[in-house]
């Protein structure tokens, strides 16, 4: 029951939507009933799949670039401070720099014919810091007994890597992990917004174009898509997350949530 | 025979941890050292094992091959299953796994956790921990076996049932044991020798052996020689308390 309260709310928020809309006469151009969303979705449907096909490629292709890049960064950090100390700097300065001023210059740099690979370089950026930062942290919170018992054991830094602070890092990667997932996707929508027409063909342009030509409620069916995207995609993280962490982390035993 | 020769311990913060510490721990024995909280037992236990460097002095006489350590936290690998978590010692020297299953098993028979060689650290006991963490401890057949108050989170039960084990285990495998508590009944029960350290500065103040059977059981805490190493330790580490830098 306490399950599907959340069903419940959704209808009715949507009825309260669909009835207010009407009784007030709200125009369609500034707020479309869920009814006429609905059928905007179905009539923009193959459009709207091909446009969400290429945001899903380009926000996988930069989540696990920023995750194989992150946790190689991350890596490289944890064997040497002096690696640690000269470039961490620097990925901040990348991390705190808003994405969509960077974005034109970008773009500029590898022509304007291919905004898909800014786009890709662009979301990459934005996902890859969660990762290291995570993973940095992950590979750092050894247990101090567990780290006497390598040395005393006389542990190469290949066995302590891989036994003891990959494994010990992993909840740490897992969470991170999951805000990168969200971020690639961000980053793939505010990379092709700022990319603008062209080449860009995903799903945020389909939500821009559609604005410029006050299609308001394919706009919305677009909008709806890309919140089932970051969903799907939060779910899956989380899933791969259950299923490596469940036998033995205490936050995902049976019982736990 | 394992020879603390005069070893210091100061930090560069002034502190003197430990202050020309003399031990001596004979082959085979059951070595105690009691000491209030701060003495740097702990540190000593770590020199011995080679995970800390001592300021002056030197440690002589190390066996030859691996020690045992086991931690007041049984420390081990929550990731891992219990057999994974025993064999870990052996991996780290390159052993394979075929190799190690032997060994592996002889290791959980010992602490009598031959059946849960599959169970996850979350999944067992404190106490089964503690067995846990003496079968890695002993699968690579130690002439040494470091304890740094293995059972002083444990309730009492449990305690008193892994002391007779590890007499046990002691007897049957012949390693040393030097074994830090600051229980002056539980070092009294299972030790053939026991060392009292002062607090900070850490020196070593009295040294006692501990007389009795070969084979201790409960009866052992009835008997005189306990009684009397009781008083005499607890005695001593009362002037141990007393003294003052």
């Amino acid at each position: 029951m306490i399950r599907l309260l959340p069903l419940f709310v959704g209808i009715l928020f949507l009825a309260v939507w669909e009835l207010s809309v009407r009784w007030l006469q709200v125009p369609v151009f500034v707020l479309p009933p869920p009814s006429l969303i609905a059928k905007a979705f179905a009539d923009n449907l193959p459009l709207l799949m091909s446009a969400l096909w290429v945001t899903v490629q380009m926000t996988l292709a930069a989540f696990l670039a920023s995750f194989i890049g992150g946790l190689a960064l991350a890596i490289l950090f944890s064997q040497s401070r002096l690696i640690e100390r000269s470039l961490l700097p620097y990925a901040i300065v990348l991390q705190v720099t808003p994405i969509v001023s960077i974005a034109p210059l970008i773009i500029i740099w590898v022509g304007f014919d291919h905004v898909e690979r800014a786009v890709f370089i662009l979301a990459t950026i934005v996902a890859f810091f969660p990762i290291l930062s995570n993973a940095s942290l992950g590979l750092r919170s050894v247990d101090p007994g567990l780290s006497d018992l390598f040395r005393l054991y006389r542990a190469s830094r290949w066995q302590r890597l891989f036994l003891l602070q990959l494994p010990s890092a992993l909840p740490a990667l897992l969470a991170g992990a999951r805000i990168s997932g969200g971020l690639a996707l961000i980053g793939s929508v505010v990379a092709e917004f700022v990319a603008g027409s062209g080449e860009a063909t995903g799903l945020a342009w389909r939500i821009a174009e559609s604005g410029q030509r006050l299609e308001i409620p394919r706009m919305f069916a677009g909008l709806l898509l890309l919140s089932l995207t970051g969903l799907a995609l939060n779910f899956a993280v989380a899933r791969v997350e259950h299923m490596l962490l469940r036998r033995w982390h205490p936050a995902h035993g049976e019982g736990a949530r | 025979m394992l020879t603390i020769a005069g070893i210091s311990k100061y930090y560069p913060s002034g502190l003197k941890a430990l202050d020309a510490v003399e031990l001596r721990i004979p082959d085979g024995s059951f070595t105690s050292i009691v000491g209030p909280s701060g003495c740097g037992k702990s540190t000593l236990l770590r020199m011995i094992a080679g995970l800390d460097v001592p300021t002056a002095g030197a440690i002589l006489g190390r066996p030859e091959g691996e020690i045992g350590l086991v931690f007041q936290d049984a420390t081990l690998m929550p990731w891992a299953d219990v057999e994974a978590n025993v064999y870990l010692p052996l991996r780290l020297a390159g052993v394979t796994r075929g190799d190690a299953a032997p060994r592996i098993a002889e290791s959980l028979a010992l602490v009598g956790l031959s059946d849960f060689a599959h169970a996850y650290p979350r999944a067992l006991s404190g106490g089964m921990k503690m067995r846990v963490a003496i079968a890695r401890a002993l699968v690579t057949r130690p002439r040494l076996l470091l304890m740094d108050e293995p059972f002083a989170a444990l309730d009492e039960i449990t305690r008193n049932r892994l002391n007779d084990d590890l007499l046990l285990l002691w007897r049957e495998q012949g390693f040393s044991v030097v074994f830090i508590t600051h229980s002056v009944f539980e070092s009294v029960y299972l030790s053939t020798d026991i060392a009292v350290m002062t607090p900070r500065p850490g020196r070593v103040m009295a040294a006692h052996k501990i007389g009795g059977p070969p084979v201790r059981d409960a009866s052992f805490r009835a008997s005189a020689a306990y009684l009397d190493g009781c008083r005499a330790v607890s005695h001593d580490l009362e002037q141990a308390l007393k003294v003052r830098p």
